[in-house]
């Protein structure tokens, strides 16, 4: 596997105009005789397949959801930066670039960032043309505000519901294409296997959700627009159909995978309360401003929060942090928080929960301006726990929220298979070791707006291909094996559900494994123990597991096996590669990469490299390729939060 | 927070295929966490249908936090159930008590055909936004995003109705089974906004016209669409509609 | 024609619904003013009776109006209900609703029907006779109580029918704004309540 990052030639702030100059380009008559399958219609996936299809492709576009308007980008609350300097605060490009790669903890590539944030503004213009309603001052211009630490105002927002707001934009810009005739849209399908054809990607092979027939779609290029594979553990704030299937399709076929330990972990999520729990809310991060994190000194105490006098309540963050203390970052809130609930002092009925408490800033401020800043959060909160914030201190735990790791691409966001494309939280690029707040749907944005129409023409001009139909026998024993999997699946079920597991069971247990192991903070010996525990549970699924129905249906039980088992083999290089990389930095602690004063330190000797691992067939142990990452333009400096 | 434990009844709609005659079966949970919310609950009933090996119910559902707009289904006869602007997926079960009874049945509209049990293809609403639910301008080549001043009200206002999540309860909702809310609200955010000014008239049309044709039924003003909104959309974007439509036939 | 097509599309439904509805409640206006000459006299009426009937547009082409105005208004409230019907043949199971108080708009179509009842049988029973003696054909109706139950029934009705038509009207107009919302929600009572007062008291007024 050859890491050939194609970074263009010339200083950093004109490396995008060079490459868009260079590139081949295809002549707009021709566009229509190329077609291109997209997956996926989040931030990304709608919005290449809508550009693309303006510029005059013939675009076939894929999701699970019966409708597009569900990919999961919906749910980002915050918002979305841009470098537009509107508040004159000193931001430009330049910063903004700056922010991200620091806060990616100088692990990702300077030449994508750099680009990310060059077009970071065109994403704002473009969505306020397709009639996003974003927040206005009084006068209407748009409003801005500072969000995840950062020091100047470049955050829009549409409400507490940006993300939405961006993905109907790019739905809607979706939606004219598919009425054009331009895209057509296939709801309710499920990418099984990517299919090659002379070592290029050439199709897929799908999965109609509904009445379970394997289809094949043939195209010039396949774009990936997945999303990460957070459900990796089970519990996570992502959708619960969110998977890794589509993207370890692709790697077994040959796309190295990049950083898959890179998970980031957000400390302001509301707290598992039952083994029946499904999924994970989020609470904008935006609550520690004001919020004081503590637990009781005393562990096992289970007094009411509001019966633990004030000397017997220990405000960690406060006194490990002085500099920062209830606002260190993510990273370091989320592992601090795990650490106390480790030493058993975590509240609530599962002990794994801190305190989040509002008393000294409601005594302080009142609770009118308490509630005018975080109103709807408290009563998200109380809807969901019945439990007022007021009244009684939150109960706040991490939990896994955006994967940074992803599919390795190039410049042109193409992985290691010519033809096959991977783009938005599916792809490694952008984020490094950790993604900062707002910039998730900037990326998708990004990448399917304005980077991947460049791509496309750069690689069908430059690449000669012959037509190729799903007829090709390469499609038909892609379909097979497909079909093989799924008989196997179900294989199982012939002795009934006696002494057998279901499917969440299973993979309860694998999200268990890796959040004690391979989550916030890790170590040799845990990796190497969740390493030899992993094909046990491999092998439970594929003995044990009981899937009912068969596969000519619609069987969410079977659509949820499939990607477990995908899961389950992905799980293997996510500790692979936390067990290699023996630093600390972004999200993660390496325990045996700690300063003296029990600080995360990063080894920029060692691990200054995106690694990338390449599948070495079912017997084979994973390949490392490394490629080493330059800083030309930024020095990478350390953090230090005392 | 006060956990508590529940036994409850449930009788499901469950119909193989969409060609399958449908009936209600009866189950029997026990033990269910008030805590949990009411697709947890589902799962619940799911994994214990399968140690049966019985068929579980088929249900949608995506995010869980109440946006996606995927879930849905009709709670002893209220569309997402009793609890005023909350989608089902951000129901929670402490809403019920001991014993109780709760009838489970899919969102039913002509428009809306049901796949499988709780399973429903709504993919009419899509049709009704591709007919002109966007402005029309292509990537590249926009104007700066403050070249156009919107008052803050008026960008409130459109986001009002842009914060529609798509899930059909009003047309659940409606005795007429209509669109109008959707619709409206789509038509009422693009109209509120400078940007979807060049396109208002024939988007208006265009819209109403798919609406009709994909069979939802007709507006009687009955306000329930309103009343079982999670997101609380106002009937006031239908009255919009009204006349968006209305001048878009006549002037 | 785009005229036709409006009319054929939902919202010209509604248009039409509304706007009939708009004629009727301005001929409910006309004929209670007309009526409330019956506070002072007969003769007074007798004399106003005479003077409609002397004008020939009025009998000729206002009556005949009137007529196909609620002859649209029933047919398409009909239509409406029927095709409504269809678009949710299959009902639930638990039928309740999410408004409260919404039993005035769930019952438009029976109070309507019972208002086509009441009209045919009042025209049937007033404008067929003889107008010339109008005055004591009324005088001799309202005599007998069943036949005022059965006015009061019907102006109830019409009430309960008005608490939802009127509101809805305006709704399907496009009248909907928070700042005159709660002048509309007023004048949903006021509408309704002020027709069945006057038309109940000229019924009672001959009982007693």
């Amino acid at each position: 596997m050859e890491l050939k990052s194609n970074v263009p030639e010339g200083p950093l702030a004109e490396k995008w105009d060079n490459h868009r100059f260079t590139s081949k380009l295809v002549n707009p008559a021709n566009r229509r005789k190329h077609s291109i399958i997209v997956i996926g219609t989040g931030l990304a996936g709608a919005s290449a397949s809508a550009t693309l299809a303006e510029q005059g492709y013939e675009v076939k576009t894929f999701c699970i959801q019966d409708s597009p308007r569900r990919a999961h980008s919906i749910a980002a609350q915050g918002g979305i930066n841009a470098a537009k300097n509107y508040q004159n605060d000193g931001d430009s490009i330049q910063r903004l670039f700056y922010d991200t790669i620091k806060g990616g903890d100088f692990r990702s590539r300077e030449a994508n960032v750099y680009r990310l944030a060059q077009v970071s503004n065109n994403i704002i213009d473009q969505c306020v043309a397709q009639g996003v309603p974003f927040a206005r001052e009084y006068g209407g211009t748009l409003a801005n505000r500072s969000f995840g630490g950062a020091q100047v105002s470049r955050t829009f927002y549409a409400r507490g519901q940006t993300g939405q707001q961006l993905l109907l934009g790019a739905y809607s810009a979706l939606s004219r294409q598919i009425k054009t005739g331009k895209v057509t849209m296939h709801t309710r399908k499920e990418m099984m296997e990517l299919v090659l054809v002379d070592g290029k990607a050439r199709g897929i092979v799908t999965r109609d959700i509904i009445t379970g027939k394997l289809e094949t779609y043939s195209a010039d290029a396949v774009i990936l627009a997945t999303g990460g594979y957070g459900n990796a553990y089970f519990l996570s704030t992502n959708a619960m159909a969110s998977n890794v299937t589509a993207a370890w399709r692709a790697h077994k076929k040959g796309a190295g995978f990049a950083n898959p330990c890179f998970v980031q972990i957000h400390p302001t999520c509301i707290p598992v309360h039952g083994s029946f729990q499904s999924k994970l809310t989020l609470m904008s991060e935006s609550l520690r401003n004001d919020g004081r994190v503590w637990v009781p000194t005393k562990p096992g105490d289970t007094r009411r929060p509001g019966s633990i006098p004030e000397d017997e309540r220990d405000y960690y963050l406060e006194s490990k942090y002085p500099g920062f203390g209830n606002l260190v970052p993510r990273d370091v809130a989320s592992r601090n928080a795990k650490e106390q609930c480790d030493e058993g002092k975590g509240v609530g009925t599962t002990n794994l929960a801190v305190y989040l408490d509002f008393a000294e800033a409601i005594s302080r401020d009142g609770e009118a301006t308490i509630l005018r800043k975080y109103g709807n959060l408290f009563q998200m909160y109380e809807k969901i726990t019945d439990s007022n914030p007021l009244r009684e201190p939150m109960m706040i735990y991490p939990a896994v929220h955006y994967t940074m790791g992803g599919l390795w691409v190039d410049y042109n966001l193409m992985t290691t298979i010519p033809g096959l494309f991977a783009i938005g939280e599916c792809n490694f690029s952008d984020h490094g070791a950790n993604r900062l707040g707002a910039s998730a749907l900037m990326q998708g944005l990004a990448d399917g707006y304005f980077i991947i129409g460049t791509s496309i023409a750069s690689y069908l001009g430059s690449t000669k291909q012959d037509a190729v139909d799903s007829d090709h026998p390469q499609f038909s024993d892609a379909k097979k094996q497909v079909q093989g999997r799924i008989d196997k699946l179900l294989d199982c079920n012939e002795s009934g559900p006696d002494g057998k597991l279901t499917v969440d069971e299973i993979h309860k247990e694998l999200g268990l494994l890796l959040w004690d192991h391979c989550g916030m903070a890790r170590n040799k010996e845990g990796l190497e123990k969740a390493l030899t525990e992993l094909p046990a549970i491999q092998e439970k699924f594929w003995n044990n597991v009981y899937i009912p129905g068969t596969g000519e249906e619609l069987n969410q039980s079977l659509e949820r096996a499939g990607r477990l088992a995908d899961f389950l083999e992905f799980a293997e290089i996510m500790i692979l590669d936390a067990l290699n990389r023996e630093e600390s930095c972004g999200c993660h602690l390496r325990e045996e990469s700690q300063t003296e004063d029990n600080e995360a330190k990063r080894d920029d000797a060692g691990y200054s490299h995106v690694a990338v691992w390449e599948y070495q067939g079912d017997r084979g142990a994973p390949k490392l390729h490394k490629e080493q990452l330059l800083f030309e333009n930024v020095t990478p400096s350390q953090r230090s939060y005392k | 927070m006060s956990t508590t434990s529940i036994n409850l009844s449930l009788e499901i709609w469950r119909q193989k295929d969409s060609k399958a005659k449908g009936d209600f079966e009866t189950y029997k949970l026990t033990n269910i966490s008030t805590d949990m919310s009411f697709l947890e609950m589902l799962d619940v009933l799911n994994e214990q249908l399968t140690r049966e090996g019985s068929d579980p119910v088929a249900f949608d559902h995506d995010c869980r936090e109440g946006i996606c707009g995927m879930c849905g289904a009709v709670i002893n006869g209220i569309a997402h159930g009793p609890e005023p602007e909350t989608t089902l997926c951000q129901l929670h079960m402490r809403h019920f008590n001991e014993g109780d009874t709760l009838v489970i049945e899919p969102f039913r509209s002509r428009a809306f055909p049901i796949h499988k049990d709780l399973v429903t293809d709504r993919s009419a609403l899509d049709r009704i936004i591709q007919a002109g639910g966007y402005v029309s301008v292509n990537t590249g080549g926009t104007p700066d995003g403050n070249s156009t001043p919107i008052p803050s009200a008026t960008a409130e206002l459109s986001m009002d109705a842009a914060s529609c999540i798509g899930c059909g309860a009003c047309v659940a909702s409606c005795p007429n089974g209509a669109a109008m809310l959707f619709t409206g609200a789509k038509i009422s955010q693009l109209s509120l906004l400078p940007q979807g000014q060049p396109e208002r008239k024939e988007r208006a049309m265009a819209m109403v016209t798919a609406m009709d044709k994909e069979g939802f039924g007709n507006c009687t003003n009955e306000r329930e669409c309103e009343a079982v909104c999670p997101k609380g959309i106002s009937i006031r974007n239908i009255a919009r509609m009204n006349r968006e439509f209305v001048k878009a036939s006549f002037f | 024609m785009f005229f036709i097509q409006f009319l054929k599309s939902s919202i010209g439904k509604k248009w039409i619904m509304a706007c009939s509805g708009f004629c009727l409640i301005l001929f409910l206006c006309s004929h209670a003013a007309g009526n409330a000459t019956l506070f002072n006299s007969i003769p007074l009426f007798q004399a106003y009776a005479d003077q409609l009937h002397s004008h020939p547009l009025i009998i000729s082409v206002l009556s005949k109006a009137l007529s196909l105005v609620f002859v649209i208004h029933t047919t398409t409230g009909v239509l409406l209900f029927l095709q409504n019907r269809k678009a949710r043949s299959t009902g639930y199971k638990v039928q309740k609703r999410a408004v409260k108080y919404s039993q005035a708009s769930r019952t438009m179509i029976f109070s309507g029907l019972f208002i086509l009842l009441y009209v045919l049988a009042h025209t049937y029973a007033v404008s067929f006779g003889d107008h010339a003696t109008i005055g004591l054909t009324i005088s001799y109706l309202f005599s007998s109580p069943l036949v005022v139950l059965f006015y009061i029934t019907s102006f109830i009705v019409l009430a309960i029918h008005l608490s939802h038509g009127f509101w809805s009207m305006l709704q399907t107009f496009g009248v909907n704004h928070p700042r005159y919302n709660k002048l509309i929600r007023n004048l949903t009572y006021i509408v309704p309540i002020f027709f069945l007062l006057i038309f109940s008291a000229i019924s009672l007024l001959f009982i007693f």
